[in-house]
């Protein structure tokens, strides 16, 4: 069962105030900002109270506590369950750490278990030793906010020599792809990591250039004709977006989609997968890039 | 009447709303029609206070629409699995927990229940002004719990039982591996509940592409997932949407299928009372139940194997179990000089189908499938370049061309050759 008290944020957050009053020096200020850190909204008018009114006897009014050591708890059952799943995956050998010992644990699922069935086909090498070792440089880089250098080979065809620093790793489920966002090169802002060549660490001087380039956004307004289950459908698949939807009458709904301008051809295919049940209204170059299809396919002659 | 309380006792009632909020978006306090006005506001005030600023509120005509709003591309971890870390608890559990394991504080430390109350009574609890008195039932059934879960171990020595914690797994060197299958894999709120023992903190990773949703779904595939580990049957209650219905099944859940695409998880599994493969959508399902092993587990899951390469998304239509039905699925594109970039599309997004060239600019994608509907979508993508199809399903076919057909009327394509 994972709706247990056991992983309630204000276990988490009592454990981090015992913890605090047993080091000594907790101040009230202590306590709240350890409850802001680790809990929610409102949890301060909880859990502060309940402790030194003793409705929970953990800590004494005078702010010290019956308990002598800082409180842990072990691993349950199914966190041991999810550990040893995820250790069968592929990518875990990734990051080369060596992993806990769960030899008589049985895993919580399989690959066997589960299939992304629309993921794409040509997805990140992830048993490939070079690949291996150049996530690894990556991942220490970024870690260490070094600098890296490698070869890649441009869109042209050519080969660059690149240099800068990583600053995280994105991982898109749908490509199956890792890509890494870097900063400090005017010509390289997201490289796929798959495409990265003899990456190593380079302690040579900090370049200077640039920090990390900003996301412009654009936004689409469709208007959604909810037959065929299109409105649950679209509502969902953009759902990863920030958006925001209006109910026009029973059968027509508007959605506004903030997306990444980078992203707009696959926007616009998305888009076009729904077919007349999404219609774009605004803005009107993004009504023409679609219209610009449909006048195409209407050329090719499909009977 | 009872108080306001952040923290919750029943998930799926929350599962609702916050699907709710963060798919549609759109409901005002009125459309929630059959929750009463102070649950409303109870779950909306819990949801607010779980996700502080990703929650908006908008006005219009019907009242203040309240919604989940969230680019998962700006954050490193899904905040959706703040509502699992807010099951509640008495006074009295929370007090024991931190007394029991203060006392078992090494795993070499062992307690009987007696000796347990007594240190509870004389060492912990003397010193408050109304302690609190726990009864050796008490303990007793908070120790079961707690060997359930894993975390303590009860050990028969002689007439006596003793309790201590289970060995600890070090942790420490996993950060960025749980950060990362916190958010990638299966059940991914499980990483979130021990990435919240350590204190470093992982930036690392972000995520494209990336379904938050599933979130509230995982309590759902737990269940799931143990009940194929132990090859068993479960009776779950599927609520459809369309029909507003609810319905008890009992059935053998085979594989979960996750879009990448979509957002939806569905279940595959087999309904003996139906003798057929049956695919439900997880965020439908509730109250799984766990029951007795099959021994049909293995030759079913085989068999799904097999059909697999029959399946584009999910749909098993209608087979029972030996007889399968397929359908074919052609159609022909047509690409310009420099689009090499679409035959790598349609290479990398065929699935179980086949691409063929036809000639330097022409190229045939074709597969047998159970249900010709789920293809359609991805077909759309390629509009503007479709010169030919072929659907055995001619209703889907012709389907296809109708809402070509409505697209061109509704963007007005070709009115200005007409006129």
């Amino acid at each position: 069962m994972i709706f247990s008290e056991l992983y309630c944020a204000y276990y988490n957050t009592v454990a981090a105030i015992i913890s605090r009053i047993i080091k000594g020096g907790c101040s009230e200020k202590d306590l709240q900002q350890i409850v802001r850190g680790r809990a929610f909204g409102e949890s301060a008018l909880t859990i502060i109270p309940s402790l030194k009114n003793e409705k929970w006897q953990l800590i004494h009014d005078d702010m010290t506590t019956p308990l002598t050591h800082q409180p842990t708890m072990p691993l349950t059952v199914m966190q041991k369950r999810w550990l040893k799943a995820i250790s069968l995956d592929p990518r875990m050998k990734l990051f080369g750490v060596k992993f806990p010992d769960l030899d008589d644990i049985e895993p919580l699922f399989t690959p066997e278990d589960y299939c992304i069935y629309d993921q794409y086909s040509d997805g990140d090498p992830y048993e490939d030793e070079g690949y291996i070792r150049q996530f690894r440089v990556v991942l220490q880089a970024i870690r260490e906010k070094s600098q890296i250098k490698f070869e890649m080979t441009n869109r042209r065809g050519n080969t660059m020599f690149v240099r800068c620093r990583p600053l995280r790793l994105e991982y898109s489920e749908k490509d199956d792809k890792f890509r890494v966002i870097t900063v400090g090169n005017r010509f390289v802002s997201t490289v796929n990591l798959a495409r990265m060549r003899s990456c190593v660490l380079d302690h040579g001087k900090q370049q200077l250039y640039g920090g990390e380039s900003e996301i412009k956004y654009e936004t689409v307004t469709v208007r959604i004709l909810d037959e065929r289950n299109a409105l649950e459908r679209f509502m969902l698949h953009f759902a990863h977006f920030e958006k925001q939807a209006e109910k026009l009458d029973e059968k027509h709904y508007l959605v506004k989609i903030r997306y990444d301008r980078r992203d707009e051809s696959e926007m616009v295919i998305r888009i076009l997968s729904f077919g007349p049940m999404a219609e774009v209204i605004d803005s009107d170059a993004f009504r023409n890039l679609i219209m610009e299809k449909l006048k195409k396919q209407k050329s090719c002659g499909l009977k | 009447m009872s108080s306001y309380s952040e923290l919750i006792k029943n998930f799926e009632k929350i599962r609702a709303y916050m699907r709710e909020f963060y798919i549609y978006g759109f409901k005002s306090r009125e459309d929630y029609q059959t929750k009463s006005a102070r649950s409303y506001d109870d779950e909306r005030r819990r949801i607010e206070s779980w996700l502080g600023n990703h929650m908006s509120f908008v006005r219009t005509a019907e009242g203040k629409n309240v919604f989940i709003s969230i680019d998962s591309r700006t954050i490193r971890h899904n905040p959706f699995y703040h509502a699992w870390k807010a099951k509640s608890f008495t006074d009295r559990d929370i007090t024991l927990h931190f007394i029991l394991f203060d006392i078992l504080h090494e795993p070499t430390i062992k307690r009987t229940v007696s000796g347990l109350l007594s240190e509870i009574d004389g060492k912990y609890l003397c010193g408050f002004e109304n302690p609190m008195v726990f009864d050796e039932s008490t303990v007793r059934k908070k120790l079961k719990e707690y060997c359930e879960s894993g975390i303590i171990i009860a050990e028969k020595e002689g007439r006596k039982v003793y309790y201590h914690r289970t060995e600890d797994v070090d942790l420490s060197a996993l950060s960025d591996i749980l950060h990362y299958f916190s958010e990638a894999a299966p059940c991914g709120v499980i990483g979130s509940f021990l990435l919240d023992k350590s204190e470093a903190k992982t930036e690392v990773f972000t995520f494209k592409h990336h379904y938050i949703t599933g979130a509230m779904d995982s309590g759902v595939l737990a269940a799931l997932f143990t009940a194929m580990r132990e090859k068993r049957t479960v009776t779950v209650t599927n609520c459809s949407q369309q029909k507003n219905l609810r319905i008890q099944i009992r059935l053998v859940p085979l594989r979960i299928f996750i879009s990448a695409q979509s957002g939806r998880q569905h279940l595959i599994s087999y309904v003996p009372s139906k003798n057929r493969f049956s695919s439900y959508r997880i965020d439908y399902l509730s109250d799984i139940k766990i029951e007795e092993p099959t021994p049909r587990f293995d030759e079913l899951r085989a068999e799904l194997d097999r059909m697999q390469n029959k399946i584009w998304g999910v749909s098993v239509k209608k087979n029972k179990w030996k007889i399968q039905n397929t359908e074919h699925v052609e159609f022909t594109v047509r690409i310009e000089e420099g689009e090499d970039y679409i035959v790598r599309r349609l290479e990398r997004e065929k699935r179980i189908g086949k691409v063929e060239r036809l000639d330097a600019y022409t190229y045939r994608f074709s597969a047998d499938v159970y249900d010709t509907s789920e293809l359609m979508p991805w077909i759309r993508t390629f509009i503007c370049r479709i010169v030919q199809m072929n659907f055995s399903e001619k209703a889907h076919e012709n389907r296809f061309k109708e809402d070509l057909k409505e697209m061109y009327r509704m963007y007005g394509i070709g009115e200005e050759e007409d006129e």
